[in-house]
């Protein structure tokens, strides 16, 4: 879907971004993840050729970019930044419509997609005749969401869209980001600094420091089997397990046996959930049901302590 | 209880008025264009309108002291009207009165206390407009009514006696050719300052090397005084004038109106490009970046986003460069490029300042009709952003 070879960028000699190779599949959200300075934004705005790679090649869709008119392509690629970036100038309709006009639609197909994207992102119609310095900061980052959204782009990039967000607004908007993308299966590649982000978020990610690549695979993999001390202490040494107790579902470590628990949780959800529960309770046993309310089994503070991994 | 001052402007302004009412010449009186002339106060002129200004003057302090602003500022715009009223209309009533008791070659001009009057009335009006916030609607209005009431008066002869209506009517055919020529030297200016200021400011936007180059030239023009910079100019034109012939079909020359529009040229391309320049590298950074990341080609970003964000900041550096060529361009009369200019230095050639007035009254009400228009384009392109 997206595919880098050995890419390679220099900005004044000093190297951002340097033989990085990458291979992102079509339906991934894939989060590309770094200290600042890591080279990850520059990756990403090599992406949609707002930045041209010093060496190597960049694949999209097939398709090499340097044979593709930037232009056109960034039509056919969402984009979101931090700054959100709104016209002040245009109402919150216009900067949805922003890039179907640019595409030429006509006013009823303009219109008819503004009325999905309203009700996919679930925005209030009255916002759509504001001007976007009416908006608070959760709002405007919504409308840039739906103004990425907009053509219908089958791949969407996003550089650190949530992080000056307040916390709240932040973990709506990134839950939305999820199911949006559980829903739509489009590609996304997002860019963070922020480990729990990209942990909640990501199918697959991608570990850059100083330019390179320092690691790229699914999230538990990465979690569980870090390449090097840069990734173990970047994931926070320390409280490396207790991440992994908020990505494995209770379903992996349960046991089917029934000694008797009182209260209980869906086989769904995380450990960290399933470990909250005990402590609120003061119980370290609890009963495992599906969606359906059928009895799955048990799992007990023995089973989520034996599945530690040593690091 | 004390009284408390609720504007000190108005305050200030009645007490300046008061001082000339008192002190100054309403009229001076010469037996003809060229002789010594005689102070006539203002309590010599028809009872009427010297009493209307005395009162007025009086209830504008009364209203210094009214707490309520937008009460005080429409009573201050009223009885401003007024003070504006008995000055225009007593000036031109006395100078009837004593033209009819004397020789045709006397003269009856205005003295310090008609313009100071007259200044303290349109300066409370401003103050009070601000004060109240008036909507830009009626303050068009306003400027209208009065525009419309001083015409009516000068069509009803009111001010026929008065030297500078002398002045004026003896010069009335040439001066709105003239006028009209002053215009066309200002629009020329900016128009040419325009063609040359749009590819610099794309220039000094893409190449920050050449923009201290190009800011660091224009500074130097902008240094340069303007009678020196038309002195300049006047050699090398003649040559040009002289060697190519169809330069001289066209009107080039060493004087008249070519130096003077490049030199007006000159003079307009620093406030243009200055503003140009930073109206367009200030529009914000993620707004651009978003846009260009969305696929907006370069022509899509500077027509839908750049201009109208950098619009406001444009059209003040297209106020600041019209109301410096209005002025300059009066200037420019003295290397025979015309203009209004022209009735200033022949009146000051003439030492006749009734003559000079016919042409800086004019230039003034230039420069601010330019500023007031240019005003209204600013905000409305700044309702926008």
């Amino acid at each position: 879907m997206i595919e880098l070879h050995s890419v390679s960028k220099h900005f004044d000699g000093a190297a951002a971004v340097e033989n990085f190779s990458l291979r992102i599949e079509a339906g991934a959200l894939f989060v590309l993840i770094g200290p600042s300075g890591s080279g990850k934004s520059t990756v990403l705005r090599m992406i949609n050729a707002m930045i041209e790679a010093d060496q190597g090649k960049i694949e999209l869709r097939g398709q090499d970019i340097r044979s593709l008119d930037p232009v056109q392509l960034r039509r056919g690629v969402g984009y979101v930044i931090q700054s959100v970036g709104l016209f002040p100038h245009w109402t919150i309709r216009e900067n949805i419509a922003a890039v179907p006009r640019l595409l030429g639609w006509s006013d009823a197909k303009v219109s008819a997609r503004i009325d999905e994207i309203v009700e996919l992102l679930q925005i209030e119609s009255s916002l759509l005749q504001r001007f976007p310095r009416q908006l608070s900061g959760g709002q405007q980052q919504r409308i840039g969401v739906a103004r990425a959204l907009a053509a219908d782009p089958d791949i969407i990039l996003m550089d650190e869209p949530f992080a000056a967000l307040d916390p709240l607004s932040r973990a709506i908007l990134q839950e939305e980001l999820r199911s949006l993308h559980a829903r739509s299966g489009k590609t996304i590649v997002f860019v963070t600094h922020d480990m729990d982000e990209a942990l909640r978020l990501a199918t697959n990610m991608a570990v850059m420091n100083k330019g390179r690549l320092v690691q790229s695979g699914a999230r538990e993999e990465i979690l569980l089997h870090p390449a090097n001390d840069f990734v173990r202490d970047f994931f926070g040494r320390e409280a490396m397990q207790l991440r992994l107790l908020d990505i494995v579902p209770v379903r992996a470590r349960m046991k089917r046996r029934w000694v008797g628990a009182i209260e209980t949780i869906a086989a769904g959800a995380s450990l960290k959930q399933a470990l909250n529960l005990m402590l609120a309770r003061r119980c370290a046993r609890l009963r495992v049901e599906d969606e359906s309310g059928a009895r799955l089994g048990e799992i007990d503070i023995a089973d989520i302590v034996a599945g530690g991994h040593e690091s | 209880m004390t009284p408390i001052v609720h504007n000190r402007v108005l305050l200030a302004l009645c007490l300046v008025g008061a001082l000339a009412a008192l002190y100054g010449e309403f009229l001076n009186s010469a037996p003809n264009r060229l002789a010594g002339s005689v102070a006539l106060p203002l309590w010599q002129a028809p009872l009427l309108e010297a009493a209307a200004a005395m009162a007025g003057l009086g209830a504008l302090t009364v209203l210094a002291f009214a707490a309520q602003v937008k009460l005080r500022s429409y009573a201050t715009l009223l009885v401003a009207v007024l003070v504006l009223w008995a000055s225009l209309s007593g000036a031109g009533h006395f100078a009837t009165l004593l033209s009819s008791a004397s020789p045709p070659a006397a003269r009856y001009s205005l003295g310090a206390t008609f313009w100071t009057l007259v200044a303290v009335a349109l300066l409370a009006m401003l103050d009070a407009v601000q004060r109240m916030k008036l909507a830009l609607a009626l303050r068009v209005g306003l400027v209208a009514a009065l525009c419309f009431g001083f015409v009516l008066m000068a069509q009803a002869g009111r001010f026929a006696d008065l030297s500078l209506a002398k002045e004026f009517s003896s010069h009335r055919a040439i001066f709105f050719s003239e006028l009209g020529r002053h215009l066309a030297l200002v629009g020329a200016a900016i128009f040419f300052a325009l063609c040359m200021g749009v590819p610099l400011t794309a220039l000094v936007l893409r190449k920050a090397k050449a923009c201290g180059v190009v800011f660091a030239s224009l500074g130097i023009v902008q240094t340069i005084p303007s009678i020196a910079l038309f002195g300049v100019l006047i050699a090398p034109l003649s040559a040009l004038s002289r060697d190519l012939p169809f330069l001289r079909d066209l009107g080039v020359g060493g004087t008249g109106p070519a130096p003077a529009i490049i030199a007006l040229t000159l003079y307009s391309l620093l406030p243009l490009v200055r503003s140009f320049y930073t109206g367009l590298a200030e529009v914000a950074e993620d707004v651009k970046d978003a846009a260009i990341g969305m696929g907006f080609g370069a022509r899509n970003l500077f027509f839908a986003v750049e201009l109208p964000l950098g619009l406001p900041a444009l059209l003040s550096g297209l106020r600041v460069a019209t109301i410096q060529a209005i002025g300059l361009a009066a200037v420019a009369a003295l290397i025979g490029a015309g203009g209004l200019g022209a009735f200033v230095f022949q009146g000051v050639g003439e030492y006749a300042l009734d003559l000079v007035l016919v042409g800086a009254i004019p230039i003034i009400l230039l420069a601010l009709a330019a500023d007031f228009i240019f005003q209204m384009l600013i905000a409305s392109a700044r309702r926008r952003i």
